[in-house]
């Protein structure tokens, strides 16, 4: 019999999303050029929320390109709950660090249209949108076109629409990267606060040492040239995360040692 | 790259093949040849039209002498009243409220739609074709003038002031400068409508001239003429608007780029 | 851009017209010119009254709004969809734009002899030239347009299972809009000037006709009421599709 415990480490350990020796070069490989990415390798649980951090170049938006089906890799493949990713548009939510909302919508119509592959009808569409901008505290700007929006309020609703597909993963490149310090520590709040009432399994890619350790479960440290995982940090800090924890400290210097070497 | 090969590459084919298939309609009786010469008496008419030319003796190159002389004229004049009138009323703020009907206006009176009127006050000479491009690329040129000068990034003014510049000085080194993108913008619109005008000018009473030579070709069914010119035409129209964009990027070279200025 | 105009700034836009008819009025009565051929304008406007049933000056205007319409509608059409293709897919912009660019620095003015040969003297060559003339400026506007829609637009819309013709209509479209705006106003502006033109070198009705009538009759304050009727219509045509392009797309698109 199995106790809960097991259980649930049971479910935390099947992987809902596999990396699979995913290698990306651009150009032909005698150019002399290491190749973006050399045989990732990764695997994350449901639910779990992880990050990926590096310098520039070390090809974590490549990689998320890769996840979402925008970029097919040069060999090997990414699998989502056992199925692989042949294009984009098959159920992983991406957030941009640009918004990339639809000028011409407004944040309601933007985030209706993240609800079209689900088939739900008008009134249903409706709802939902108004739902999900409730739940990124945008309630009240429903009607406003993106160009009225703060750039705080329009990552919201970028991430409104893509929790809208309903998605089992929700990949997100650097998404609070253009936005200024206050609105940063806000929208991580936000975030963090869907991702628990929503249980999405979270991909979040940052350069933000801070950022990952505020955020995530795990920590993936990529590095440049060729682009490889240099180290896998689980985070078994308690949430919620508290900077002046000196844990907090510990696990920061762990992580900015891991990349400066 | 591998791109722009593709491309020139294609465009080349394109043009290939139709004018082959062209060709080949048109001797063969596919297409009526009076409406569509083919391309071999086309060429043919050119080497005539640069040698003897069209009609008697006036070549090729006399009609594109008379056409753009008459066009740079026109230019040249509606730019010098322009220029300096358009930075007085771009200048001036209560000016350019005075006389924002009136521009408005003025842009919006088709500029050959006066040529009845001007022939009446000068005649059918060259006078009358000069003013009649005159007209046209003043109204676009000052429009551009004042919008260059009126919009000038205040904050560039702002930070020119803190640094003791004020009076004409600002005009010569802070506005007129941050005016200039918006300018050459301007000139090279004008250009093209005077352009544009000077073609429909020439169409009526004269016999010089690209518009006259294509316009003369036709009484005579000389379609090949007509297409000739027609060619010519839109050949110096492309060099004048690039050669005004390469001036421009030597004038101005920090430009940010102003192509699609809304007219 | 510019905000709101003002209500001085209207009334000063009023001063400063009155003042230029005053000095015109002047001008011409004051004899310093002839006045037959630089008649004061409301002397001009007297007098083509005299020679003009309104019935006359109606008919001008319906035959030239109808003409310029009919080719603008037909040219803007027709820019539209092939700019699309051209800015959508690679194969038609390789083939297209060539030819496109081919064509373009050619005044659609210059084709009227073309036009006339290929159609004859009639309504069809005219209405060739206003379709010229609003097909290329809208064309270009479009595939330009289609080419230039941000890629994150593009991307953002694929990540939400979006292909193929859906994409192009449902994203690639709506983010031309503004370019294809553009175009269209520009299209007009220039079948306009072209329609008056058209109608000087070879027509039998409209506005153009009417003031080259007048001259060989020697009539010049009806030619000068001719051209200030095209420009008011030219005016309040352009400020009706400024109106149409705001309603379309003003609240999402800053100008």
């Amino acid at each position: 019999m199995e106790t809960a415990a097991a259980e649930v480490e049971n479910r935390m350990a099947e992987p809902f999303i596999v990396f699979d020796d995913i290698r990306m070069r651009f150009g032909p490989a005698d150019e002399g050029m290491p190749p973006v990415l050399d045989g990732i390798d990764l695997a994350f649980p449901k639910n779990s929320f992880v990050s990926i951090v590096g310098r520039s170049g070390c090809g974590k938006t490549t990689l998320l390109n890769i996840a979402a089906g925008l970029v097919k890799a040069t060999s090997g493949e990414v699998r989502i709950d056992g199925k692989a990713v042949k294009g984009p548009g098959e159920g992983q939510g991406v957030v941009f660090q640009q918004h990339a909302l639809f000028p011409w919508l407004t944040a309601a119509g933007n985030v209706e249209f993240g609800t079209r592959t689900r088939g739900l009808p008008k009134e249903e569409k409706r709802q939902v949108a108004r739902d999900l901008l409730d739940l990124v505290g945008l309630g009240h700007a429903v009607d406003k076109y993106p160009r009225e929006l703060s750039g705080g309020m329009q990552q919201r609703v970028a991430i409104a629409r893509a929790l809208a597909m309903d998605p089992e993963i929700l990949l997100m490149d650097e998404p609070f990267g253009a936005l200024d310090e206050l609105t940063r520590i806000e929208l991580q709040q936000e975030l963090l606060r869907v991702w628990e009432a929503q249980k999405k399994t979270v991909v979040f890619i940052t350069h933000s040492i801070n950022e990952a350790l505020i955020l995530s479960d795990r920590v993936i440290l990529l590095a440049p040239h060729p682009g490889r995982v240099h180290k896998d940090i689980d985070i078994t800090l308690p949430r919620p995360r508290e900077r002046t924890d000196p844990a907090f400290n510990e696990m920061y210097q762990e992580i900015w040692e891991g990349l400066s070497s | 790259m591998n791109e722009r090969w593709t491309r020139a590459l294609t465009a080349i084919a394109v043009f290939g093949v139709l004018i082959l298939a062209w060709e080949y309609a048109s001797t063969n009786g596919l297409l009526k040849p009076y409406k569509f010469p083919p391309p071999s008496k086309i060429a043919r008419g050119f080497v005539e039209l640069a040698t003897k030319g069209f009609p008697k003796d006036l070549t090729l190159w006399v009609h594109v002498q008379t056409t753009v002389a008459r066009i740079l004229q026109g230019y040249v004049y509606a730019l010098a009243l322009a220029i300096p009138l358009g930075f007085l009323v771009g200048a001036l703020p209560l000016l350019e409220k005075l006389t924002n009907p009136l521009i408005v206006f003025g842009r919006s009176i088709a500029t050959l739609s006066l040529l009845p009127l001007v022939i009446v006050w000068f005649g059918t000479g060259e006078l009358t074709k000069v003013i009649l491009i005159g007209y046209g690329c003043f109204w676009t040129m000052i429009s551009n003038v004042i919008a260059g000068v009126k919009y000038v990034d205040r904050t560039l003014i702002a930070a020119a002031r803190t640094m003791g510049v004020s009076g004409l000085n600002l005009y010569w080194s802070v506005i007129l400068p941050a005016a200039l993108p918006r300018m050459f913008a301007g000139a090279r619109m004008a250009l093209g409508v005077g352009f544009m005008v000077i073609v429909g000018a020439e169409m009526i009473g004269t016999i010089e001239g690209l518009g006259a030579l294509i316009m003369e070709a036709r009484t005579f069914y000389r379609s090949d003429i007509t297409i000739i010119g027609m060619l010519v035409i839109g050949v110096i129209g492309f060099l004048i608007s690039s050669g005004l964009m390469r001036l421009e990027r030597v004038l101005i070279p920090w430009d940010t780029g102003l192509q699609d200025v809304r007219r | 851009m510019s905000g709101r105009t003002s209500l001085s700034d209207i009334l000063l836009g009023l001063v400063g017209t009155l003042i230029v008819l005053a000095v015109w009025e002047f001008a011409a009565r004051g004899g310093f010119v002839d006045a037959s051929i630089f008649p004061s304008p409301l002397l001009a406007f007297e007098s083509a009254m005299q020679k003009l049933t309104t019935a006359d000056v109606l008919s001008h205007i319906g035959w030239s709004l109808y003409r310029v319409v009919a080719g603008f509608l037909l040219g803007a059409a027709c820019g539209i969809a092939v700019g699309i293709a051209a800015g959508w897919y690679r194969f038609a912009n390789y083939i297209l734009v060539p030819l496109i660019e081919l064509l373009r620095p050619i005044p659609p003015l210059a084709w009227i002899p073309l036009a006339i040969i290929w159609f004859g003297l009639g309504e069809p060559s005219k209405f060739f030239i206003i379709f010229l003339g609003a097909f290329f400026p809208v064309v270009t506007a479009t595939y330009r347009g289609v080419m230039s829609v941000d890629p994150m637009l593009i991307r953002a819309a694929q990540t939400h299972g979006l292909k193929g013709v859906r994409l192009l209509a449902q994203v690639a479209v709506p983010g031309a809009a503004p370019d294809l705006a553009t175009g269209i106003r520009i299209g007009w502006g220039l079948s306009f000037g072209i329609l008056v033109a058209a109608e000087l070198i070879a027509a039998d009705r409209g506005l153009g006709y009417m003031i080259m009538h007048a001259r060989l009759l020697g009539n010049v304050d009806v030619i000068v009421v001719g051209i200030v009727l095209i420009g008011i219509l030219n005016l309040a045509t352009d400020a009706l599709i400024a109106w149409g392009i705001g309603k379309w797309i003003g609240r999402w698109h800053a100008t």
